[in-house]
């Protein structure tokens, strides 16, 4: 029923119980409920279009302190110069268009007994189900040195925007045969192959622009994400050009004095012409400020339906959630935010939480013709999310160079097709 | 969390289809009987496919193909050559794996129920002229009316990206008589590149 013969129907209800016609009085169509989502990323956005898609009748505000979103996924190729950031940049018009209540605020507080959260500028909005989708905040304290100004300098770039064009920036400016180190951070953190992406996209941007240099990739662990497939794609594109090393090998950072961009490790210290050190993680700040997350920083909820176990009513969803086998991907986030928006329905309706099916599909390019992928099924199993057995994985490690062009053009149509399933 | 029956697929196209009808039976008594909370619901299998192919199976990029309004039984049938590795692919038969055939029964159900959505661009004039001419002699017998007609064995092309369409062409040049179906493969498997994209030109222009 659209609004106009809504509206139609009430008045004609109206008129005949004014006519004393018995009819019961219908009073104004109130929302059913209200939900507010926080964050309009890879989670949030999602969550609030499939919440206003699978229940019209709930009024979904969604609050987002920027009026763009910059995707990180495909933000390493702004470092290679293979894209520019408005190819990554969307707006929220086509939420808007779907119904949605679209507010540009900062959520500064929440508070879990009265059911408000409330916006910087000091805006209060009521809610019956909230979702908080912070994404990840940085530990500052993990690496001495290393500081929120200090990336101002060596830049982590790992929220796509201003740190990304600064690191772009470095690297053109460094001399040809100076040294780039990427400092890996240890689990859990946003986007397990974005660093080796990384490494290989500065890298093709290297072979070009600047062949003598080197790219020392220092790692807090001793083993990563595809990394079969990156180190033989590495190898094969860029010769012995990126060089890893894992925790047990001297990766370790401890470290780091910015001015002289020298990286302190628990063995060696290393000096950089361009430093990128990708910090220590947690959850967003805004679980931190509402005591979402537990001593391990990261969010605790009930799987099936994303409800925070500390906090009920609040949802968390998105790298700031601990979501069993899934890794902290947009891929992950887009299918945790529709398991979360059908358990809000039903819950709203009073239906039993529908039985949750997850997925994970994430590539990586390790040059503009070469792509590789990694995939994930997922279903609840005594009260955990774990991988279907026998499914998922990664991309066989003797495919064809047709094959690995093919995952570089897929690679480029997710980006696509989940961008729309977010912003249209 | 008990899983659906999970039988592995059986390849001959006529077990195919008695189990499809058997798996429908059993969806509609499901329906009618107990709550079923431990069964995951259409939707929410096959909203986990939109990120890679589009809300409602409507694709917003040029290599991954447009699913949704695609006949069910074509769509189960593929989904199911992939998890058995009948059709060769890059992602899909790591994906599929993780379904039992109900499931995958159920999301092709779901979109066969969304509308068809064509691209909105338009080939080139010359090619779409040498693909018109290679579809009325090579495909036209099963692709009726420009690939707008579809059925259980042929999908809908009309409309369809290009540059899956071609992924797709090239998979079965490459794949000759193994292809399936072996018609198909016999009749592109000596078509040039450059016939093959004028084929799927075509196919795109085609709404």
């Amino acid at each position: 029923m659209t609004d106009l013969t809504r509206r139609r129907f009430l008045s004609a209800s109206a008129a005949l119980a004014a006519a004393g016609l018995g009819l019961p009085m219908i009073g104004r169509a109130a929302p059913k409920a209200r939900v507010v989502v926080v964050g309009g990323g890879y989670a949030g956005a999602i969550a609030a279009k499939y919440l206003q898609r699978t229940a019209p009748e709930i009024r979904v505000t969604l609050i987002e302190k920027s009026p763009y979103y910059v995707s990180c996924p495909l933000s390493n190729e702004v470092l290679s110069g293979e894209r520019d950031l408005d190819s990554l940049t969307f707006d929220y018009r086509g939420l808007t268009r779907r119904g949605i209540n679209v507010m540009q605020d900062e959520i500064v507080e929440v508070d879990p007994a009265q059911h408000f959260v409330r916006g910087a500028g000091g805006n209060r909005y009521n809610y019956d189900r909230l979702v908080i989708a912070p994404g990840v905040d940085y530990r500052w304290d993990a690496i001495d040195g290393m500081t929120e100004a200090a990336a101002e300098v060596v830049p982590h770039a790992w929220k796509a925007g201003p740190q990304t064009e600064l690191l772009r920036r470095q690297l053109e400016a460094m001399d040809d045969g100076g040294v780039f180190i990427i400092v890996a951070p240890p689990n859990p953190f946003r986007c397990p192959p974005g660093p080796y992406e990384r490494a290989a996209q500065v890298a093709h941007y290297f072979k070009v622009h600047k062949p003598k240099s080197k790219i020392l990739l220092l790692d807090a662990k001793d083993a990563f994400s595809k990394q079969a497939l990156f180190q033989a794609g590495w190898k094969a594109h860029y010769g012995d050009m990126i060089e890893w090393v894992p925790g047990a090998a001297g990766g370790i950072v401890e470290g780091i004095d910015p001015d002289s961009r020298t990286l302190i490790g628990q063995v060696d210290d290393y000096p950089g012409d361009v430093v990128n050190l990708i910090p220590h993680q947690r959850a967003g700040k805004l679980a931190q400020v509402a005591g979402l997350a537990d001593d391990s920083g990261w969010c605790p909820v009930d799987p099936r339906s994303f409800e925070s176990t500390i906090h009920p009513d609040i949802h968390v969803i998105g790298d700031a959630c601990i979501a069993g086998a899934m890794p902290k991907s947009g891929y992950a986030a887009n299918s945790q935010g529709k398991v979360c928006a059908a358990a809000i329905a039903a819950a709203l309706n009073g239906d039993p939480l529908p039985a949750p099916s997850y997925v994970n599909t994430c590539y990586s390019l390790i040059a503009p013709d070469h792509g590789i992928s990694v995939a994930g099924v997922y279903e609840l199993n005594d009260g955990a999310i774990v991988g279907v057995p026998d499914s998922g994985g990664v991309s066989p490690a003797d495919a064809d160079a047709r094959t690995r062009a093919i995952e570089a053009k897929f690679a480029r149509s997710w980006f696509s097709n989940i961008t729309a399933d977010m912003f249209t | 969390m008990p899983r659906p029956l999970r039988t592995a697929s059986t390849s001959s196209p006529t077990g195919r289809f008695w189990l499809a009808a058997g798996i429908a039976a059993a969806l509609a008594l499901g329906a009618a009987g107990a709550p079923a909370s431990d069964v995951r619901s259409a939707p929410m299998l096959a909203n986990t496919c939109a990120g890679c192919h589009g809300t409602d199976g409507a694709s917003a990029g040029d290599y991954m193909p447009t699913i949704g309004g695609l006949a069910k039984g074509y769509l189960f049938e593929v989904m199911s050559d992939y998890k058995t590795g009948l059709r060769p692919s890059t992602i899909m038969g790591r994906i599929m794996r993780g379904y039992s055939d109900q499931e995958i029964w159920a999301i092709a159900d779901f979109y066969a129920s969304r509308p068809w959505v064509s691209t909105d661009r338009i080939g080139e004039a010359a090619a779409v002229h040498v693909g018109e001419q290679i579809h009325e002699q090579q495909c036209a017998t099963c692709h009726e009316d420009g690939g707008r007609a579809q059925d259980d064995d042929s999908p809908r092309l009309a409309g369809q990206w290009s540059e899956y369409t071609l992924y797709a062409l090239e998979n079965c040049r490459e794949q000759g008589k193994r292809c399936s179906p072996r018609k198909m493969g016999l009749r592109v498997m000596d078509l040039s590149d450059e016939e093959l994209t004028s084929l799927a030109d075509y196919y795109e222009s085609q709404k």
